[in-house]
């Protein structure tokens, strides 16, 4: 179950952020310093998500799931960053379609042949826009763990 | 016979596997037998021999001349059904 795996210490509520490169920056920096991932992930980050950028349109509401190279990554991970207000994020598949996100799933991801479950469940969880309502209005860290455990009872 | 389908994106890390797995799925479900080829989207020219198939997750602007459908649907879960479809139109031809 992912809600078994979040860390309070790796979910930021209302985070102000200016850019999605920001968003990368602090909720990357996290990670390091928690030892999942290695001093150049939160940059390696942000270059991927350049060329291939990871913004979801789920039915209007927006999320995106940033996520870099294994190299980077000591062990898996999720940090999950709701904001404040929206940053713009483009729409993964595209180079020209835009999406307002509110909610980040920043993923430390390690070989993802061997967590396809992991991955999927992940997606199931963010593939609800009720949930994703949910999360944006949410202020402490134990409700958004709250909020994914309610959702991952019914998948 | 086997159909060749490349699973594609930028890096191989987390969208290509998901897709690759839903492509594996479908195919099962529906009696075809496929052989998998999960690359990055640079990797693809040199993998197109025998290819029946390219499903993407990232932007692709050239025609390599073989059908090529969008993988987006399996991460947005919007649209998976018309995605499936066309994927089991590519491979009957």
């Amino acid at each position: 179950m992912i809600w078994e795996e979040l860390k309070e210490s790796l979910i930021f509520t209302a985070l102000e952020a200016q850019s999605y490169e920001d968003v990368m920056k602090q909720v990357g920096e996290k990670l390091i310093q928690e030892g999942y991932c290695k001093d150049t992930y939160a940059d390696a980050l942000v270059l991927r998500e350049k060329e291939y950028p990871t913004g979801i349109d789920v039915e209007g509401v927006g999320v995106a799931i940033p996520h870099t190279d294994i190299s980077h990554v000591n062990h898996q991970g999720i940090a999950i960053a709701v904001l404040d207000q929206p940053v713009t994020f483009t729409q993964m598949g595209t180079d020209d379609e835009f999406v307002d996100v509110r909610v980040v799933f920043v993923l430390a991801v390690v070989e993802p042949n061997e967590h396809i479950d992991h991955l999927e469940r992940i997606l199931a969880i963010i593939q609800d826009k009720d949930v994703l309502n949910r999360l944006q209005n949410v202020l402490d860290a134990k409700q958004i763990i709250e909020i994914i455990k309610v959702k991952e009872d019914t998948l | 016979m086997k159909k060749k389908i490349i699973v594609a994106c930028g890096g191989a890390v987390a969208t290509s596997t998901i897709a690759a797995n839903k492509v594996v799925e479908l195919c099962k479900k529906n009696g075809i037998d496929v052989e998998i080829c999960q690359i990055r989207i640079s990797e693809i020219e040199s993998n197109l021999p025998g290819t029946n198939l390219i499903v993407t997750t990232s932007k692709v602007k050239r025609d390599y001349g073989v059908p090529l459908v969008t993988g987006m649907p399996f991460i947005s879960g919007i649209g998976v059904d018309k995605t499936e479809k066309a994927i089991l139109d590519a491979l009957k031809e």
